[in-house]
């Protein structure tokens, strides 16, 4: 089975996020700051994080920009999950390696969708 | 009584002369001695001095008497036969020992009117200069007025300026504007004990109490106790006494129409003449134009950086709508999704009822939000566009296949009339949804089942587009090609007074139908401002109980990219 982290400090949504995800048969890893989120990437290496900008600790953008930059991580896919609409904060996001980019409030079957397509 | 005197050792002259002018009312005296003469002219000097010019050092006698008093008139008795070159220099006139006593008396005469000439001239002199100087020291004064917007500093340069043009012993300036609680500005030659500081305080209480009680009684009363005292001494060597209070003093307030800005008293220990107090009133009069000013400008800064705060305000409470609403929305929309996938309890058809009563109105809540921040960002320049050619067909396109679903359900029929062969436009294509998808919203959420909604499209001249009188004066045309598109219902259609307000915020048409139809008045605002970022237009047509027909254009050709 396939692993996916979720990194939230929004527990509501990682809830949601990983009844849906489990439902399409994922096992899913969750973390509620940018700190515990980076540390059980490096841990448990999933195939794929689905990641929050605005958290306390370490934010979404220093997170990716740690795991696109180092060679062990850099294949992992990575979802940006944020309430954030201004374009720049998009440019931000691509410029720090993620791979897409998604808007709050969004609809649980598009994400499980994307998580399907990166992990096909 | 005219004073002579005649400086001589010849004894015989002396009396001579001493009899010619006792006799003709003269106040006369004679002098040999050197040094009395000095004496003499040194504490009063004679109105005219004759010379026995026989006598001994003339020259120097002469320079000395100059020396007290350069216009003192100096005749020389001398020898008809024998006048000596130096001594014309010196002398206002000759007389001669032979002279007949007329001819003396004459000369005298001449030479006093010519000395009160002489005197009246050198007063008038005098008081010319010192006008000049009062002037001048106001022109500073006023020059330097203009130069600052610093209350505390008009008030320093009008007392400098009273000083400069009145030279006083003590002012008391009582300053409302220059700190958060009055100030009394003690400016003062010699040093002032505590309690005449008191007695001063509590005199310019009195003083400011009678101007102001005229126009605001009671309200306004000055305390004695938390009034603040600022001293500048020139000679603290020395003391004043309460003497002080006999000096000649003048008053005035700092004022310019309903503003008072405080008042100024001042002390001279000689009396102030009439073009003191003009001086005085003058410059108490010019210092309030420039604190009104500065006091205006203050506001005004003030003003700006209240408003610079409530801008950053907005700013922050747009990004906490943004983050904050948005969050739990999500949360909530997630959590009816799942209940409504089934995939935790089976739903009977009531919960299903009420499951989708919530989504739906999640959905609204999600609308609004947008709405209020595209409106927020738009008004601060904020909102992105990106420019691209695009066919507007395509827009509509998109449109009818989103919303001819939502108009089946409410028994409606959309249909679209597109003209073949439009010319593309610079546009976001995603904004012109926006509008459009509004426009058809609107007009599906204000028609009545089995009614018809079209939306056409058409390239148009502006000189053939026809815009209703209500629209006419705001919509500015250029003169060329426009792409039109018109949405037309069949609805409950908005009355004429109305329809000016039609793009205001929050403007929906108070009625019933339209309170049913729920929203927040933001679409069409929203659309206006879209469209004028793109240097189109939006108007409508639209009869009571008949319908409406909405239309924006686009110019074809634009300068944006």
């Amino acid at each position: 089975m396939k692993k996916i982290l979720i990194v939230d400090d929004e527990q509501d949504i990682v809830e949601s996020l990983k009844f849906v995800l489990e439902a399409a048969d994922f096992t899913c890893y969750c973390a509620y700051n940018g700190e515990d989120g980076l540390r059980l990437a490096k841990e448990i290496i999933p195939d794929l994080i689905i990641l929050d900008v605005m958290m306390p600790k370490i934010n979404g953008y220093k997170i990716s920009r740690l795991l696109k930059y180092d060679a062990k991580y850099k294949n992992i896919p990575i979802l940006m999950v944020t309430a954030r609409s201004q374009e720049e904060d998009k440019l931000i996001g691509e410029e720090t390696g993620a791979d897409e980019y998604i808007t709050k409030p969004f609809e649980l079957d598009e994400v499980v969708k994307k998580v399907e397509e990166y992990l096909k | 009584m005219t004073r002579i005197l005649f400086i001589s050792d010849n004894s015989q002259k002396v009396d001579y002369f001493n009899s010619v002018f006792k006799k003709n009312s003269y106040d006369f005296s004679s002098l040999s001695d050197e040094k009395l003469i000095y004496e003499i002219i040194s504490a009063e000097m004679p109105d005219i001095i004759i010379i026995d010019s026989s006598f001994n050092n003339i020259k120097l006698i002469n320079k000395k008497i100059k020396s007290v008093n350069e216009n003192s008139i100096i005749i020389f008795l001398t020898n008809p036969n024998k006048i000596e070159k130096e001594i014309v220099k010196y002398a206002n006139a000759f007389i001669t020992e032979d002279m007949s006593e007329d001819l003396i008396l004459s000369t005298i005469s001449v030479n006093l009117r010519m000395k009160n000439a002489l005197e009246m001239l050198s007063n008038s002199n005098k008081d010319l200069a010192d006008s000049l100087y009062r002037l001048n020291a106001l022109y500073d004064t006023s020059s330097r007025f203009s130069g600052t917007l610093d209350k505390a500093k008009l008030i320093q340069f009008m007392i400098e300026g009273m000083d400069k043009a009145l030279s006083f012993s003590l002012t008391c300036t009582l300053s409302l504007c220059t700190e958060a609680t009055p100030v009394l500005i003690l400016d003062s030659l010699y040093e002032l004990s505590d309690e005449l500081i008191e007695a001063l305080k509590l005199r310019t209480v009195l003083n400011y109490n009678s101007i102001n009680k005229e126009e605001k009684p009671e309200d306004k009363q000055l305390d004695i106790t938390t009034l603040k005292v600022i001293k500048h001494v020139k000679y603290p060597a020395s003391r004043f006494t309460f003497n002080l209070f006999q000096y000649d003093n003048m008053f005035a307030p700092i004022s310019l129409g309903e503003n008072l800005f405080g008042c100024v008293e001042i002390f001279k220990e000689t009396s102030f003449t009439a073009e003191d107090s003009t001086c005085f009133q003058t410059i108490a009069q010019q210092v309030a134009l420039p604190l009104k000013s500065a006091t205006l400008y203050q506001e005004l800064i003030e003003t700006n950086q209240k408003l610079e705060k409530l801008e950053r305000l907005k700013s922050e409470f747009i990004s906490i709508v943004s983050h904050e609403l948005r969050t739990p929305l999500t949360s909530i929309k997630n959590s009816l999704d799942i209940l409504m996938s089934g995939k935790c309890i089976e739903l009977n058809s009531n919960a299903e009822k009420f499951l989708s009563m919530a989504m739906r109105n999640v959905q609204r809540l999600s609308g609004i939000i947008n709405d209020l921040l595209d409106l927020s960002k738009i008004e601060a320049g904020k909102m992105d566009f990106h420019f691209a050619p695009t066919n507007i067909n395509t827009v509509i396109g998109y449109v009818k296949s989103a919303l001819s679903e939502v108009a089946k359900t409410k028994g409606l029929k959309l249909t679209t009339k597109e003209s073949d062969n439009l010319p593309d436009i610079t546009a976001d294509s995603q904004r012109l949804e926006q509008v459009l998808t509004n426009l058809v919203s609107n007009a599906i959420k204000f028609t009545p089942e089995d009614k018809e909604i079209t939306i056409s499209s058409s390239l148009v001249n502006s000189k053939d587009i026809q815009i209703n009188e209500y629209f006419k004066d705001s919509i500015i045309l250029k003169n060329t090609d426009y792409i039109m598109v018109c949405v037309k219902d069949e609805g409950i259609g908005i009355e004429g007074k109305d329809l000016l307000h039609a793009f205001d915020k929050f403007a929906q048409i108070e009625n019933s139908l339209s309170r049913k139809a729920g929203g927040t008045g933001l679409g069409l605002p929203i659309a206006k401002q879209l469209l004028e970022a793109h240097q189109g237009a939006i108007w409508c047509d639209s009869e009571l109980h008949k319908g409406s027909k909405f239309y924006f254009v686009i110019p074809v050709s634009t300068n944006l990219n």
